[in-house]
């Protein structure tokens, strides 16, 4: 059957336009490797537990904003790299500390709540401390333990407080008062896997303490790539009619650079919008130090963490992989901690305007990555993704997906174009 | 109960009733016509124990939400139905403001339409949301029938999956 017609591409060639059988549909993209990604990598669970060993245990993640825990003693619980619980703590001496979150004597789950403060006794536990409520071991604040239930008549010297101590996670609190952490001990510091990608928001970040006013998450079905990709590509403005209201019609906004960084990190470079072009929008107002008004920046952290900065409101977003088609998505908004009352007020606003749960971006993206995940199910019939505009790194082009996809290659040693070849093949 | 305030009650639940139901047959129009154009604020509020603090999920005032559904159709929205049941528990009265508050609790059901794959979920149903909301009413009298001043939904349910471009 032919149903054939003839096009002119831009190039001036022509070419046979037509539908395509099951042959053709499944020969790979005429491209380079660099610029398509074969659909298992965001289906295969053999390929998500390799992502978790080779990228998630070694990297630098944010898990909370230092907002949410500011006394000492105070609390925060959370997952990392799946489903490895974990306890940020702030110690008297106002360290922000991380723990894995799990007892080492029968191991359960130490601290329970989302956070909190430890000031408070637990049911079977002192003050101050961390208890297990299963047998009453507890740790003090810098992670050591300090109670065995009759240790000495059941251990008689084998197991003592000293062999007990807590496991501590490289943590470090930077990038507008993020706490970051790495579950290799051996890893780099910080500010070199950053290498950089922070400096043209420092300003903004780093001037004057931030707060969190906005925190939501769900369990997305989805693969966390899908949900990280739709940050580092804007081409998708053209599912978002806030976008093509307010960005697209503004002269130079699609000039807006991209900027790749070592350790596969992208940024966009400032464009400003006119946020009152839609309906119901008030001008923005406020802004961050240095920001000017209306701005907007964003940054991508490989492998799972966009930093976006709209005028007002900064929006940070964390993936936690749960299984190659699950991903917990938490959301943060964030103010100046010297915000009035009606400046916060004013924020909160302008953020869920686009961002929160009701907000008209946010669902749409969901929607998307979803349907994303559903179309590309393992025996769906889906083969290829393509990433191939190029248009001198400006906003629309695939950049920022080629250079994550190129850090996962690098990382995963496999191509992403074709995962069953190794990269030394 | 005096008949006059069997009247009040009466117009209490009819209003908050009149609003779910209109709102879940997505009669926008209908659901502001319920409200009153000139002091009518809408917020959807929880507690969240992840950041200890009370945080607001939308904020709009009449114009803002009349401005909200005119921009639905413009909006790639997953269009599945959502359905309201509430139950009035409490009602208390301001005799000199002319005013009622009501507390109704809330669950939302979700009937799966296109936001998922449609020819497996379609026409599934499960709870959306729990939470409950908080009317102030001015009451009828002889101007005028009984209007929604404010409307808070307080929520319980933290996780609202992909969202929502619908208020509850």
């Amino acid at each position: 059957m032919s149903n054939a017609v003839m096009e002119r591409t831009p190039a001036g060639e022509h070419k046979q336009r037509h539908t395509r059988n099951l042959a053709e549909w499944s020969r790979r993209p005429q491209l380079p490797d660099t610029h398509y990604v074969d659909t298992r990598v965001y289906t295969d669970p053999i390929i998500f537990r390799e992502e978790i060993e080779k990228i998630f245990n070694r990297v630098w993640l944010p898990v909370c904003h230092e907002s949410e825990l500011p006394n000492p003693y105070d609390y925060r619980t959370a997952s990392v790299a799946g489903f490895k619980p974990i306890v940020v703590v702030r110690g008297p001496d106002n360290k922000i500390r991380t723990f894995l979150n799990i007892c080492p004597h029968r191991g359960n789950i130490i601290v329970r709540s989302p956070a909190g403060t430890l000031t408070k006794a637990e049911p079977s536990g002192n003050p101050k401390h961390m208890t297990c409520m299963f047998h009453g071991w507890q740790w003090d604040a810098f992670g050591r333990c300090a109670e065995i239930p009759r240790e000495e008549q059941g251990y008689q010297g084998r197991v003592c407080k000293a062999d007990v101590g807590l496991r501590e996670i490289r943590t470090e609190v930077a990038h507008g008062g993020f706490v970051w952490v790495n579950l290799d001990d051996n890893c780099e510091p910080l500010a070199d896997y950053i290498a950089g990608a922070f400096d043209f928001m420092s300003q903004e970040l780093d001037t004057e303490p931030l707060e969190i006013f906005h925190y939501q998450k769900s369990v997305i079905r989805t693969n966390y790539k899908l949900w990280h990709e739709t940050s580092r590509e804007f081409y998708h403005d053209y599912m978002h009619y806030h976008n093509r209201a307010t960005g697209m019609l503004q002269k130079g906004y699609f000039d807006r650079k991209y900027t790749v960084f070592p350790n596969g990190h992208a940024a966009t470079g400032l464009t400003t919008i006119v946020y009152e072009a839609y309906e119901g929008n008030k001008d923005r107002v406020l802004t961050f130090p240095g920001m000017p008004k209306n701005g907007w920046k964003q940054v991508n952290i490989f492998p799972a963490c966009t930093y976006s900065l709209r005028a007002s409101c900064l929006r940070v977003s964390i993936m936690t992989p749960i299984s190659e088609r699950e991903t917990l998505i938490e959301i943060r908004g964030l103010g100046l901690k010297r915000d009035t009352p009606q400046e916060r007020e004013e924020r909160i606003i302008d953020h869920d305007t686009i961002w929160g749960p009701f907000g008209r971006n946010l669902h749409e993206d969901l929607l998307a990555v979803q349907n994303q995940s559903i179309a590309m199910r393992e025996g769906s019939g889906s083969k290829y993704l393509i990433m191939a505009r190029e248009e001198n790194s400006t906003i629309h082009d695939e950049i920022g997906l080629r250079s994550y996809f190129a850090e996962w290659t690098r990382r995963m040693g496999r191509m992403a174009s074709d995962p069953t070849r190794l990269l030394e093949d | 109960m005096t008949n006059r305030e069997l009247d009040q009650l009466q117009q209490v639940h009819e209003l908050v009733y009149e609003s779910c139901l209109r709102l879940n047959a997505e009669d926008w129009k209908g659901y502001l016509d319920l409200c009153d154009p000139d002091s009518f604020r809408y917020r959807i509020v929880n507690y969240s124990p992840e950041i200890r603090r009370e945080q607001c999920w939308m904020d709009r005032d009449f114009k803002g939400l009349k401005a909200l559904f005119d921009l639905l159709p413009k909006h790639n929205s997953d269009h599945s139905p959502l359905t309201r049941h509430a139950t009035v528990y409490k009602v208390t009265f301001d005799e000199s403001a002319g005013e009622a508050s009501a507390i109704t609790l809330l669950s939302i059901y979700r009937t799966q339409l296109d936001g998922v794959n449609s020819h497996f979920e379609s026409g599934q149903t499960s709870l959306f949301a729990v939470g409950k909301y908080e009317d102030r009413i001015r009451l009828g009298n002889g101007t005028g029938p009984a209007r929604l001043l404010g409307r808070t939904v307080r929520l319980d349910t933290r996780q609202l999956d992909i969202g929502s471009h619908y208020p509850f």
